[in-house]
């Protein structure tokens, strides 16, 4: 009679431990007597034997979990709709909040797109750039004010309203070589860490081309998002503690109510 | 238990796994490597039963008193098995299932002049 493999057997033993902790409790030592029997008397090479084995561990422990989750639900549905409530709430919750924030996230660029393109018409008939852009000196970490940048063709800046430590910043690398093929860019630009702008550019032709950037502060709107973020993760909370309680409550009012009857 | 007022019936169709184990268990006690066995033989049904597969299922029938135990072994690791009497009435009306599906299967399938 040829005995298993050790090393094979134990590995054998050790997975035994996919299985629910009831199941293996009640026949680990039957499934490995088995194991030695069928070895004993198996018609295949040993390779297919322990393929045919493992194959089978690994599909029934996935089954027998499922079956157990499937009984647990059956022994407590209040439970089992509690949390199907509580998984269906957190997704519906959390859609909403995405779509809240892009939402917000888009509504920080209309100023500036309406700005962009007044600039840039203006631009494009030839107006002189100190006659388009108005005399002012926004400091970009600071102000909440839109600003607008043009740069020239080689990417150079020519004229500002904006001015981040005194000088004018450069915006992301790739900006304006996407500029040349697309009309309009919209992007969050970090020019420094900690501050987010939220950005326009549009690619001007005419007598003068260049690039008109025009930006915004996205304080207003990170603050607004927090505000969003909190309110959601309280209202959300709030929610799962009701549902928590609500299933409890009702657990224990079904097993006074089962006693009873 | 109240599994055992349910009509045979409500347990049907069997799987072939636990119609494989209860032909297994029809002639007599049986420890899970001979049903394995059993299970495994064309007029057992042909099912190759894996020992997670195996318990899983007995485990199962054993709840819903087709099965049980029998309490007689001379190792603890090798346990008998034998059908209950809602068990052997649970086959009962499976076989008279499937035989009915089969003189149905065999008269239409004649008529077209086909054979297997």
């Amino acid at each position: 009679m040829s005995r298993p493999n050790p090393i094979l057997f134990a590995l054998y033993r050790h997975a035994l431990r996919l299985y629910p902790s009831r199941l293996r409790l009640l026949y680990q030592d039957q499934m490995l007597q088995t194991v030695r029997d069928a070895h004993a008397e198996r018609q295949h090479r040993p390779s297919l034997f322990w393929a045919q084995l493992f194959a089978d561990l690994c599909i029934s422990a996935v089954k027998e979990h499922i079956l157990m989750t499937r009984d647990e639900a059956m022994r407590r549905p209040i439970f089992f709709h509690a949390i199907t409530l509580c998984v269906v709430l957190t997704l519906m919750g959390g859609a909403a909040a995405i779509t809240m924030q892009q939402l917000l996230r888009r509504g920080a660029d209309q100023p500036q797109i309406q700005m962009a393109k007044n600039y840039a018409s203006q631009i494009v008939v030839g107006k002189r750039l100190e006659d388009v852009l108005p005399p002012v000196h926004i400091d970009i970490a600071r102000s909440l004010e839109p600003f607008a940048i043009y740069y020239n063709d080689q990417g150079e800046p020519v004229g500002a309203t904006g001015h981040l430590d005194q000088s004018v910043p450069a915006p992301p690398a790739g900006v304006f070589s996407y500029l040349r093929t697309h009309p309009v860019d919209n992007f969050t630009w970090q020019p420094r860490p900690g501050l987010r702008i939220a950005a326009v550019a549009f690619h001007v032709n005419g007598p003068n081309p260049g690039f008109i950037l025009v930006g915004r502060s996205l304080t207003l709107v990170q603050q607004q998002e927090n505000a969003l973020r909190r309110g959601t993760f309280i209202t959300w909370f709030a929610l799962m503690a009701l549902l928590a309680l609500g299933a409890l409550f009702l657990n224990r009012a079904q097993a006074r109510h089962t006693i009873a009857v | 238990m109240a599994a055992t007022l349910q009509p045979p019936e409500a347990w049907l169709p069997l799987t072939p796994t636990v119609f494989a184990i209860l032909l297994a268990l029809a002639d007599g006690e049986k420890h899970g490597y001979a049903i394995m066995k059993e299970a495994a033989l064309p007029a057992g049904g042909g099912i190759s039963l894996g020992p997670g597969t195996l318990y899983g299922t007995l485990d199962r029938l054993i709840r819903d008193a087709l099965v049980e135990e029998t309490g007689l072994t001379d190792d603890a690791r090798r346990r008998y098995y034998r059908l209950t009497h809602l068990g052997h009435r649970v086959l009962a009306a499976e076989t008279s299932r499937l035989a009915a599906s089969l003189r149905t299967a065999r008269s239409r399938t004649a008529a077209r002049g086909v054979r297997a």
